[in-house]
């Protein structure tokens, strides 16, 4: 900013340093399970102070690569949060386009209906899930853990703002341009709307690895459970685990992924929660 | 006669369809089913019959179900006004268009795309007795020790603590995006003025985030009357169930005591009362004078 | 093939709102007409409706000898420019000229001749590689007209493309669609409310006013020889002046036509029988007067100076208000009263039911 801008819009260099200052609070302890999940295992059963002398080592993270299950339930997650993010993509896209472009009988009332599952919290549906899953013998199995999140209607309702917000000349043009009714959804008005897909698609995913009540009671078998799941139950013997050292470096493995995700796609991941809430 | 392309046809609802059949079975049946399971006598294995409202009595007998709806409310009415001022805060003080600016937002959100086991497990390398940060920063000041996850009051607080550090992020996010929504020709015509700081904050910036801020606190409502992972892996509801949420007396109710009838009204009540108060702290927020 | 267009007795209506009614049009094999009107008056319903992009309550259309309205807008043999140009944004420019080509599947290579002969035709074979966020307003306008050619449709339709180009890109632009038409010969329907667009532009205009059709002439007639006191007043710059008429008596030309507190005003305008004076008015242009020594007393309330010519806008005694010209040396100051004469030849004259009449031989 130069001295001829004197105007900053009521931003206040002291109000940044203090959010500065704060944020340690946000390091401190993901810093804290980083340098443990890096000090040796044996030292650390002593005392943690081994945290601040060492020996450091990479013999948490070897081990984790010895360590079939946590391996197994990495590819679990990536399984099902892939599977879900697609169908969360297939059925927003096709609902979207439906709900914010075409007429049909009921468009409105069924609009406002779904938008109204917006708002059921997750508890109010789980056990009859849990139930129909049952009778479906749909638990422990990919397809169990990735179908509960695609009702969720975010998606629908995202895509439905984009589908909107293209002006209807579009359409026009293309139909003038003797497109049939799929042709204009699949190469006109969808690849419009592929920086909502990235972003849908970014948001569904880190859903899908983060999710927890769901799997918890889906899947049951050990071999079934996703990234989530399997930290979970490493930690509920916490205090005669395998070692914190070796428990460090799999919560650092876990959230990696996500991370560099998040890292990556920050702008996506932004506009996709903030997006909707504010116009 | 409207326009052939534009006009309204049962077949055009089949792009709809594939959704629609998710939605209706995953959460419109289950929603339904909910309701109906609630008045049954039923376990794992089956339903045994329509019980009327027995098990809805046998809840509001419970006393542990009223102590967990006492620290559910106690959750809610601390951590919410919490994560609303906070991110205020930070909508304030990183609304700038410097790298510092983003590189510190990024920082604040990171928190909110880990999952609820990797931060519970974060937290409990902080708070456990003996190993944890806050015991060796404890030791090295001379302080007596205090075991956060094991003593009443502190452990509902301990759990409130992770919930906000992993929470703050959205509502940073939102309020930050209705601050830019601000026109800025409000802040020169304020400054043309005379307005102080303090009064172009109270006067433009917050009746021009008065939708987001309701906006913000509805959600984050909604959002911590389900506090469940976090109590469950920290705590465990303990000790002696006083920081036991409401969402973890259903879970015990439904899947390690499987009585089902009575897990599910349980959650019917507490639907009922998230409902009860997102309405109400909509009602109350937005009938405030305009300014 | 006749690509003859005509509208037989067509109404559309939105819900209880009637937008057009009762409309019949003939337009000839490669000409270049120009629905000319207010915001609202209907004349892009009218335009979509012959696209196909809006439906038909009431009525037919055809084109050459085929009825056109009950088929779907892409097999009607038209194409449309869009106002917004409505370019396809993820795809380049040859993509969006192939596209509707693809679509009825036209061999590769034929696609290839016609968008290549297109973008020629236009000076945008150089862009056919960008996507339109990369282009001007005028390159991207170029596009949809190119959009347009390659489909060789029967009749072309243009729903105000002009109006989202700066001034001087919009004359030249103007000139350019002229120089296309005469190049390409097809018949084509140019939507605007510019009446210079429509002047410059129409082999015939079509005035429409509050759902109908006022009049349909060429330019010229239109200009000169007004059916109507809404036609009348919508075309020319400055619009023409209105006066009330309080009586009509056979003058020693035509009609003598009485304006209360301003006196009488010989016409050339043969007395038309049975002409009622109540809710009469007479039109009188800015062009069609001259400073003189006798004549109406205008004072004179403000100046417009043009360079070639001066505009004054002032009142007669009766309080009506009347726009007459002055040379461009004109010294007549705001608050001058003057004289000026009218040309009896070039007046109209309006009955209550806005219905024009005019001298003979004006033309």
């Amino acid at each position: 900013m130069s001295a001829t801008t004197p105007i900053q819009h009521g931003h206040s260099r002291t109000l940044f340093w203090i959010a500065v200052a704060v944020s340690v609070l946000m390091f401190a302890p993901m810093a804290w399970v980083l340098v443990l999940s890096f000090t040796d295992n044996e030292a650390l059963s002593r005392g943690t102070e081994a945290a601040f002398t060492g020996p450091y080592t990479l013999k948490n993270y070897t081990d984790i690569a010895g360590n079939s299950g946590v391996f197994r339930w990495f590819v679990n997650s990536l399984i099902v949060g892939a599977g879900q993010t697609a169908g969360v993509l297939v059925l927003s896209s096709l609902a979207g386009y439906a709900f914010g472009r075409l007429e049909w009988p009921g468009r409105k009332v069924i609009f406002v209906i779904v938008l109204f599952g917006l708002a059921v919290p997750e508890q109010a549906v789980i056990i009859p899930r849990h139930q129909i899953f049952s009778t479906l013998d749909l638990h422990n199995t990919y397809i169990g853990l990735m179908l509960p999140g695609m009702s969720l209607p975010f998606g629908v309702f995202l895509m439905t703002q984009f589908f909107r917000a293209i002006p209807p000349e579009i359409d026009e043009a293309a139909l003038l341009d003797n497109a049939t009714r799929w042709r204009i959804f699949w190469k006109v008005l969808l690849p419009l709307t592929l920086p909502a897909q990235a972003t849908l698609g970014i948001f569904t995913f880190l859903f899908a690895w983060n999710d927890y009540w769901w799997p918890l009671i889906s899947a049951t078998d050990k071999d079934m459970y996703t990234l989530t799941i399997g930290i979970a139950s490493s930690q509920v013997n916490f205090a005669q685990t395998e070692g914190l050292g070796f428990l460090a470096a799999q919560a650092v493995f876990a959230a990696l992924p996500v991370l560099i995700v998040y890292i990556i796609f920050q702008k996506h991941v932004v506009t996709a929660v903030s997006g909707g809430a504010v116009k | 006669m409207a326009a052939p392309h534009r006009q309204s046809r049962l077949s055009n609802a089949l792009f709809a369809a594939p959704y629609l059949v998710v939605f209706i079975a995953l959460l419109v049946v289950p929603l339904i089913w909910g309701i109906y399971l609630s008045l049954q006598k039923a376990d794992l294995f089956g339903l045994y019959g329509f019980t009327g409202w027995t098990n809805y009595a046998r809840v509001l007998n419970d006393a542990l179900f009223w102590q967990s709806v006492r620290n559910t409310l106690l959750f809610v009415v601390v951590t919410v006004p919490i994560l609303v001022g906070i991110g205020l805060f930070l909508g304030l003080a990183l609304n700038a268009r410097t790298g510092g600016a983003a590189f510190m937002r990024g920082v604040y959100f990171s928190s909110t795309v880990l999952s609820v086991t990797i931060v519970t497990l974060i937290w409990r390398f902080v708070f456990i007795p003996g190993d944890g940060l806050l015991s060796l920063a404890f030791q090295a000041m001379g302080w007596q020790p205090i075991g956060f996850l094991s003593t009443e009051g502190w452990s509902l607080f301990s759990v409130g603590v992770a919930t906000v550090w992993w929470c703050i992020g959205l509502p940073m996010i939102l309020i930050l995006a209705a601050l830019q929504q601000i026109p800025g020709d409000l802040y020169e015509a304020a400054a043309l003025d005379n307005a102080s700081r303090w009064r172009t904050f109270t006067r433009v910036t917050l009746p021009q985030i008065r939708g987001t801020l309701i906006l913000v606190a509805t959600i984050q409502i909604v959002m911590q009357f389900q506090l469940f992972g976090q109590a469950q892996l920290m705590t465990n509801g303990g000790p002696n169930g006083t920081s036991r949420p409401m969402v973890l007396y259903i879970y015990r109710a439904a899947f390690e005591n499987w009585d089902v009838g009575q897990g599910a009204a349980a959650s019917e009540l507490l639907f009922l009362i998230i409902l009860v108060a997102a309405m109400g702290q909509y009602w109350v927020t937005s009938r405030g004078p305009r300014t | 093939m006749s690509a003859a267009i005509d509208i037989r007795h067509l109404t559309k209506r939105f819900g209880a709102l009637t937008v057009l009614d009762d409309i019949s049009l003939q337009i000839e094999d490669g000409e270049f007409v120009v629905f000319l009107g207010p915001s609202g008056c209907g004349k892009s319903t009218l335009l979509r409706m012959i696209a196909g992009l809006e439906g038909v309550d009431e009525g037919e259309i055809a084109l050459g000898d085929r009825r056109i309205d009950p088929l779907p807008p892409g097999e009607r043999g038209v194409a449309m420019v869009f106002q917004s140009y409505a370019l396809y944004p993820h795809m380049t420019v040859r993509q969006n000229m192939a596209f509707g080509l693809e679509n009825v599947r036209t061999p590769k290579d034929e696609i290839e001749r016609r968008t290549d002969a297109a973008a020629k035709i236009l000076e945008i074979d150089h862009l056919l590689d960008r996507k339109p966020q990369m282009l001007s307003g005028g390159q991207r306008q170029r596009v949809a007209i190119g959009r347009a050619i390659v489909k060789e449709p029967k009749a072309f339709l243009f729903d105000e493309p002009l109006s989202n180009l700066d001034a001087a890109l919009r004359g030249r632009t103007r000139l350019e669609l002229a120089q296309l038409h005469q190049r390409l010969g097809a018949t084509m329907i140019f939507v605007t409310h510019d009446q210079v667009e429509a002047m410059t532009l129409a082999d015939r205009i079509v005035v429409m006013h509050d759902r109908r059709i006022e009049q349909i002439g060429t330019p010229m007639e239109v200009y000169q020889r007004p059916a109507t006191k809404f036609v009348a007043g919508f075309v020319g710059s400055p619009a023409m002046s209105m006066l009330p008429v309080s009586g009509v008596t056979q003058g020693p030309s035509g009609a003598r036509v009485t304006v209360d507190g301003v006196g009488d005003i010989d016409t050339a305008v043969p007395l038309p029988p049975g002409f009622a004076a109540k809710g009469a008015s007479i039109g009188i242009r800015a062009e069609d007067t001259t400073p003189s020594d006798t004549g109406l007393p205008l004072t004179v309330d403000v100046i417009e100076r043009l360079g070639d010519r001066t505009l004054l806008h002032g009142h007669l005694p009766d309080g009506s208000e009347l726009v007459a010209q002055d040379t461009g040396r004109s010294t007549v100051t705001a608050g001058d009263t003057v004289r000026v004469a009218v040309d009896p030849h070039a007046v109209h004259l309006f009955d209550a039911d806005g219905r024009a009449h005019h001298a003979t031989g004006a033309d």
